[in-house]
C-alpha cells in the first residue's frame, strides 16, 4: 500500500478528537487483541488490527465494517495494554466517527429513539411484570416523569446527536 | 441505617422487577436503606450516547449523578453496564476541561455536576459496606452442599483505575465467590471463569458470534464444575444465560439441561426466606427445582438460643 502521511495525520486527528486520545502511544505489540473478547468471537477490526489500520491513514476504508459495534465495552484492553492506549477509547473513537458518519446499523436506531422518548435505551412496558412482583406499576425513573423527560431531551438535541436530526 | 441512592437502569426495572425486588427486600435487614433516584434515566448505555459523543455521554451520566448529589447519598446499582458507564463519565469528568464544557451543558437543565456521589455496585455494597458476616447472620436457609459457578461480568472488573471498589486481581475477581460463599454454598474455580458471556453489543450486532462466546463460557461451567446453578451480579450476563442456553439446547448444541441462573440478590433473598413469587419470578429457564431445593426445610438454621 500507498504510506501517505496527511492521511495518517487526518486519521489521528480525527480518533484523537472523538476521544482516542492515546492512540500514538501504539507499538502494536498486540497485548490487547489477546484478552479481546470480540475479537475471539471473530470481529476482524478490534483492537491492534483496528489500531493499524488507522495508524497507517485508513478512515473511509473501514467505515463500513461493523467490528467496532461489536466491541463489548468491557475495557480488558484497557487494563493489560502496557503503553496506556486506552485502546478501548481508540475503538470507541472509531465508532463516534462512523455514527457521526451515519455508517451504522439500522438496529441501533431503536435505543436512540427510546432513549430520546423514555429516557431508557432499552424500554417495554413494565406494569404486568412489575405487578406480578409486588412494585409499583410505574418506575420512578424518567420514563413516567415528564421534566426528566424534557431534562434529557434539551441535553440530546443540544449535542452532536441532535444535529444528526435523528428524532 | 445508611442511606444509598438505589439506580436502577433499564433492564432491571423493565424486564427483570424481580431482581429490583430482591434489593429491595434484602438491603434493609443488612442495614443499608435504598432510597430512589427519582427522574434517572438509561446511564446511557453503550450503544447510545458514549458511541456519537463522548461530552454528550458525559453530560448524561452526570444529570443521573445529580439526582443522588441533591439527595446527599451515594450511587447504588444492580446492572454492571451502567456501573461501568457512570464510573467512566465520573472519571472522565476529572478533567477540568471536560467538566466544564459538561456543566455547560447542563446549566440548560439547572445542573451542576460536583463529584460529591461515588458509584458502587450492589456486590461492592454487600461486600464492603454490609460485610460477610452480616450475610450470613441474616440467613433463614444455609446452602451448604449446593455448587455454584459465578459470573462476575465484565463491567465491574476493568478497567480497575476508573471503579471506587477494584478486585485484588480483576483476571480473578473474588468478590462474588466470596458473597456466594457465605451462604454456605461451594463455588468451584473454572477456568473461563473472567471471559464473556457475550452479551451487549455484540450479541445485538452479531447474534451467532455472541453464542459462540457464550457456549464456551458454559461448556467451561459444566464440564469443570457441573454446578447446581449459574450466580452472577450482572443483570445482562444473567439474561444471556436465560435466554440462550434454551436457544444452544433447541438447537442440539448442548446435551444437558440449561442451568438455572439466579442474580446474586435473589440467590440471597431466597435464602433469607424472601418469597419466591417476588423475589425470583421472571425467567425462561425452570428455576423452580433449585427455588425449591433452597427453600427446603432441611436447610433452615436453627435459631441459637
Amino acid at each position: 500500500m500507498i504510506i501517505d502521511q496527511q492521511k495518517i495525520d487526518e486519521a489521528v486527528s480525527t480518533i484523537v478528537g472523538y476521544g482516542g486520545q492515546n492512540i500514538l502511544n501504539c507499538i502494536q505489540c498486540g497485548a490487547c487483541s489477546s484478552v479481546c473478547p470480540g475479537i475471539k468471537a471473530g470481529f476482524p477490526l478490534l483492537c491492534r488490527n483496528l489500531i493499524r489500520h488507522l495508524l497507517n491513514g485508513e478512515l473511509e476504508e473501514i467505515i463500513e465494517d461493523s467490528s467496532s459495534w461489536g466491541c463489548q465495552a468491557c475495557n480488558r484492553c484497557t487494563e493489560i495494554c502496557p503503553r496506556d492506549v486506552r485502546p478501548q477509547e481508540v475503538v470507541f473513537a472509531f465508532r463516534r466517527y462512523q455514527a457521526n458518519e451515519l455508517a451504522f446499523s439500522t438496529s441501533s436506531v431503536t435505543s436512540q429513539m427510546n432513549l430520546y422518548e423514555t429516557g431508557h435505551a432499552v424500554f417495554t412496558d413494565p406494569s404486568a411484570l412489575r405487578k406480578q412482583v409486588g412494585l409499583p406499576e410505574t418506575t420512578p425513573t424518567s420514563a413516567y416523569d415528564d421534566k426528566a423527560k424534557e431534562e434529557i431531551q434539551t441535553l440530546i438535541n443540544n449535542g452532536p446527536m441532535g444535529e444528526l436530526g435523528l428524532f | 441505617m445508611e442511606k444509598i441512592g438505589l439506580y436502577l437502569g433499564c433492564n432491571i426495572p423493565m424486564k427483570a422487577p424481580d431482581i429490583e425486588q430482591s434489593i429491595r427486600q434484602i438491603m434493609p435487614p443488612l442495614g443499608i436503606e435504598p432510597v430512589d433516584l427519582q427522574g434517572a434515566s438509561c446511564c446511557p448505555a453503550w450503544g447510545t450516547a458514549p458511541s456519537f459523543d463522548l461530552n454528550n455521554w458525559c453530560a448524561i451520566s452526570s444529570r443521573n449523578i445529580t439526582i443522588a448529589e441533591e439527595q446527599e447519598v451515594d450511587i447504588m446499582t444492580g446492572c454492571n453496564s451502567c456501573f461501568g458507564v457512570l464510573s467512566e463519565a465520573k472519571h472522565f469528568l476529572n478533567d477540568p476541561e471536560r467538566r466544564k464544557a459538561v456543566n455547560t451543558s447542563l446549566a440548560a437543565i439547572n445542573r451542576e455536576f460536583k463529584g460529591t456521589s461515588d458509584i458502587y455496585h450492589v456486590a461492592h455494597v454487600l461486600h464492603k459496606k454490609v460485610g460477610l458476616e452480616k450475610i450470613r447472620e441474616n440467613l433463614k436457609y444455609s446452602l451448604a452442599g449446593l455448587k455454584i459457578a459465578v459470573q462476575t461480568g465484565c463491567h465491574t472488573l476493568w478497567p480497575s483505575d476508573v471503579y471506587k471498589v477494584k478486585e485484588e486481581n480483576p483476571f480473578y475477581p473474588s468478590i462474588l465467590r466470596d458473597l456466594c460463599e457465605a451462604t454456605g454454598a461451594t463455588v468451584p474455580h473454572y477456568s473461563r471463569l473472567e471471559s464473556c458471556c457475550g452479551m451487549g453489543g455484540m450479541r445485538s450486532t452479531d447474534m451467532e458470534k455472541s453464542l459462540v462466546l457464550f457456549k464456551d463460557k458454559l461448556m467451561s461451567i459444566k464440564e469443570e464444575t457441573d454446578a447446581d446453578l449459574v450466580v452472577t451480579t450482572c443483570s445482562s450476563c444473567f439474561l444471556q444465560f436465560d435466554m440462550s442456553q434454551p436457544i444452544l439446547k433447541e438447537r442440539g448444541l448442548i446435551d444437558f439441561e440449561p442451568i438455572p441462573p439466579l442474580y446474586y440478590t435473589q440467590l440471597l433473598a431466597l435464602a433469607m426466606g424472601c418469597d419466591p413469587s417476588q423475589v425470583a419470578a421472571i425467567s425462561q429457564i425452570d428455576r423452580s427445582g433449585i427455588i425449591r431445593e433452597i427453600q427446603s426445610e432441611k436447610r433452615l438454621i436453627k435459631e441459637v438460643a
